[in-house]
């Protein structure tokens, strides 16, 4: 009963609003033309900034086997490469800043990096790389970039326990 | 302990399963006594959660490593407060975490409207209990917080060195705030669609939450941004990695909700909208929390993958799909009651505010995730860096600020020329202005000129709507101008709550265009008493310290700064080594004022005391944080209780549906 009165109510005022629209003397329908080239002007602009952005900054991200396999890369090159860092092989100097250390995918190819400038706190021996740069003549990889990812910020190795 | 802890997670996911459906099968049946027993289930599902985090507390302080997560994350020698931190420092805790924020949220929910919505809130308990439910069978069958070791350790890993920092405290739970939060009034959207009453209801008793969880959300975003600066010691503030990225994105969408509903509630237009931008960001907020736990986007800050990402990849999927077919059900009666008359429209703005706000979270979703997707459609792995974010969001934030001087002058329906000038002639003079003097001053490069004017503008065009409603106050009522703007404040809280959290936006804004635009850097490596030279700085290097301090091993630098000839003090920047950790702790030094920040990292050293450091001048970053607290300040204003509002809430029905009355128990 009570359940019925509420659902008529609910009726009632749908059929209101219909007869307001009617009243306005318009219904609702598709935006006009003007909203559509606003519309497509936005759209526009926002598709054609991503699409420069895209191709400004757009790079390969590889493993060490896809970078060895790519070889040499052209100055102004930039690739993205993520390994893992080989144990022991981090070594620092001479120069106070720089940092060379052994790259390796999982128990796969390696090469070896050099970097100078600001070392992540998570850097260390075993840990999780990504370096952006290139491949440089005589096989070293420039890094411009490092980053580090550390495999027990938040999750501990499961090696690591007891 | 543990096996309390996970009993009450097991009983909870059953009591929660149950009280889903029964607040669904009482809302369409409208049975009385079971909508009574879905509300007590509603509470008992709090009271075990709360059980649960309870057991997990007492394990993290009392130190039992014979579980796991205890021994995972916390240590002897960690102080009480990270032991608790510990909580949501790791996967599992972090969803036992998510789990109680939820059930906390549902019961405030029912206690909130006890009176009004009576014929919503079975549904929106529905959806929060079915969402508890799974979060609680995800821990009961496979991420156990209480999963125990057969051995107990001596001692626990403890937490990694950089979550040792106040940011651990504030940067996650206020993010899990803002999640969790998004859940109501997406619950709520819901409830609109099965139910039918498709009106403004759901969208009025949900406010205050949107309120709440995009506060909580930006506020977590600028407290990981502080941490990020304080301690990460690389100078920035914002990576856009893709975890930062996902935090950001239903942050914007749930902006364009905040203001798109206004549309709504004014002129009965953009009901379809409405709905699926709620959708969108609640999704994108599981989106946010499955990309954190999965590690499908490389990132720096991931938790380790393994079967989280396929759970919620499952939940997404699930509330996603459900979502949209529940909205393409009800379309027919989400016809919209008006149009727009004209593009020069209060309605048209706000429109236009939408359209760019969830094309930047596009954007910056597709930057994300551009790495799976080239992966799996050419094979080949690309990404995009923080330059393709900048390029496109730049513009985009920019146009947003311009709107946001531009909307709330603007007349609603059809804006005439005579309210345009009336309204836009000093702004945009003040504007221009600034552009010009910028510009002749020898500011480069011209988008950051443009940016500052936009900035000029919007502020002028604040303290022009302050400044007419004072005037009126003190001319209609003789009040003096020093009272007259509290009290404005007051009369209208939703509405100058809102003018005060965009000047909160715009000083943040200053800080980033700032900071972006004109930061530089230097590195160099000094012997003791060489200087370091940048902009108008000149940093003497006094040399290196060594001590122990604690468990930890110290090696500090001092320099001495200059700023155009005059002495400014001493900075101290440092690395701390743990003791049994292998990675070290950077200790950056910033020196702050309204103007610049020095930021000073020591990068390394060698024995005979030469030590390399970067050096950066980050102008105008300290805006960034007193936006922050303006943020706050106008959120809370929004949020307080305000009596016009009350008066526009709907009469609560004065005769209930008598199978609905269960509340009195």
């Amino acid at each position: 009963m009570e359940g019925e009165q509420s659902g008529l109510r609910f009726r009632r005022q749908q059929a209101l609003e219909t007869l307001r629209k009617t009243a306005d003397g318009r219904r609702p329908r598709l935006a006009r033309p003007q909203f559509l080239i606003a519309f497509l002007v936005v759209f526009g602009a926002l598709a054609f900034l991503g699409y420069n952005a895209f191709n400004a900054s757009s790079m390969y991200y590889l493993s060490v086997g896809e970078l060895l396999a790519r070889g040499e890369t052209s100055s102004g090159d930039e690739l993205r490469v993520s390994g893992k860092v080989v144990e022991g092989t981090i070594q620092r100097g001479p120069e106070a800043n720089a940092v060379r250390f052994t790259m390796a995918d999982e128990n796969g190819p390696s090469v070896p990096v050099v970097y100078r400038g600001v070392v992540p706190d998570t850097f260390q021996e075993g840990g999780q790389v990504v370096v952006e740069g290139g491949l440089g003549p005589e096989g070293v990889f420039r890094a411009r970039t490092l980053l580090a990812k550390c495999p027990s910020k938040y999750e501990p190795e499961e090696s690591k326990q007891t | 302990m543990p096996h309390l802890g996970y009993a009450a997670i097991l009983t909870g996911f059953v009591i929660a399963a149950y009280t889903a459906v029964a607040s669904f099968v009482a809302a369409r049946s409208r049975v009385g006594e079971l909508w009574l027993s879905a509300r007590n289930g509603v509470y008992a599902a709090f009271g075990l959660t709360t059980v649960a985090s309870g057991a997990l507390l007492y394990g993290l302080l009392t130190h039992d490593f014979s579980i796991k997560y205890v021994a995972e994350y916390t240590s002897r020698s960690q102080s009480p407060v990270y032991n608790v931190a510990a909580w949501w420092a790791g996967l599992e805790g972090s969803l036992l975490f998510w789990a109680w924020l939820l059930s906390l949220f549902a019961v405030v929910v029912l206690i909130q409207s006890r009176r009004n919505n009576r014929e919503l809130i079975p549904y929106v308990s529905a959806v929060n209990m079915a969402l508890l439910a799974y979060f609680l069978g995800m821990m009961g069958f496979a991420l156990n917080p209480f999963e125990t070791l057969p051995v107990a350790p001596a001692d626990g890993m403890g937490l990694n060195p950089l979550l040792d920092n106040p940011g651990m405290l504030f940067h996650p739970t206020s993010l899990y705030m803002g999640y969790v939060g998004f859940t109501i009034p997406f619950a709520f959207a819901i409830a609109a669609l099965i139910s039918g009453r498709l009106g403004d209801d759901w969208i009025r008793a949900s406010r205050r939450w949107t309120l709440f969880a995009w506060f909580a959300l930006g506020l977590g975003n600028l407290f990981g941004a502080q941490w990020a600066y304080t301690v990460l010691g690389w100078g920035g503030y914002w990576g856009w990695d893709p975890v930062e990225n996902a935090a950001f994105m239903p942050w914007l969408v749930g902006t364009a909700y905040l203001h798109s509903v206004m549309i709504q509630q004014r002129r009965g237009m953009l009901k379809v909208w409405n709905i699926l931008l709620i959708i969108i960001t609640f999704s994108l907020c599981l989106f946010g929390t499955m990309v954190t736990r999965s590690g499908i986007l490389s990132s720096v800050h991931a938790f380790s993958s393994g079967s989280a990402g396929p759970l919620f990849l499952a939940l997404l999927t699930a509330v996603a799909a459900g979502s949209l077919s529940l909205l393409w059900l009800r379309l027919r009666a989400l016809r919209s009651e008006n149009q727009l008359d004209s593009l020069v429209s209060r309605e048209s703005s706000f429109l236009l505010n939408n359209l760019l706000l969830v094309g930047a979270a596009f954007a910056i979703f597709w930057g994300s995730v551009f790495p799976l997707l080239s992966e799996a459609v050419r094979g080949v792995k690309t990404t995009v860096g923080p330059p393709f974010f900048q390029e496109v969001t730049g513009p985009i934030f920019l146009a947003l600020l311009l709107l946001m001087g531009i909307c709330p002058l603007i007349g609603w329906r059809k804006a005439s020329a005579e309210n345009l000038a009336r309204n836009f002639l000093l702004p945009l003079g003040v504007g221009v202005a600034t552009a010009v003097l910028l510009l002749a001053l020898g500011m480069r490069p011209f988008f950051a000129a443009l940016a500052f004017a936009v900035l000029a503008f919007v502020a002028a065009s604040i303290l022009l709507e302050f400044y007419r409603g004072v005037r009126a106050r003190h001319r209609g009522r003789g009040e003096n101008y020093a009272i007259a703007v509290p009290r404005l404040i007051w009369a209208n809280k939703p509405r100058y709550g809102g003018y005060i959290v965009h000047v909160g936006v715009i000083l943040i804004a200053l800080g980033v265009v700032g900071s972006q635009m004109f930061a530089t850097n230097a590195e160099a490596t000094v012997k003791p008493g060489e200087t370091i030279q940048i902009r108008n700085y000149v940093l003497t290097y006094r040399g290196l310290t060594s001590y122990t301090e604690g468990n930890k091993e110290i090696v500090a630098a001092t320099l001495d700064v200059q700023r155009g000839g005059q002495s400014l003090g001493s900075v101290v920047t440092s690395k701390s080594f743990a003791a049994g950790r292998e990675e070290p702790r950077t200790d950056v030094a910033i020196r702050s004022d309204p103007r610049e920040d020095l930021y000073t990292i020591l990068s390394g050293w060698s024995e005979d005391g030469t030590a390399s450091f970067k050096v950066l001048v980050n102008p105008l970053v300290m805006w960034i944080w007193v936006g922050g607290a303006v943020l706050l300040l106008g959120t809370a204003i929004a949020f307080w209780p305000d009596a016009r509002a009350e008066a526009r809430l709907p009469v609560p029905e004065r005769v209930p549906a008598k199978g609905m009355r269960p509340s009195h128990a």
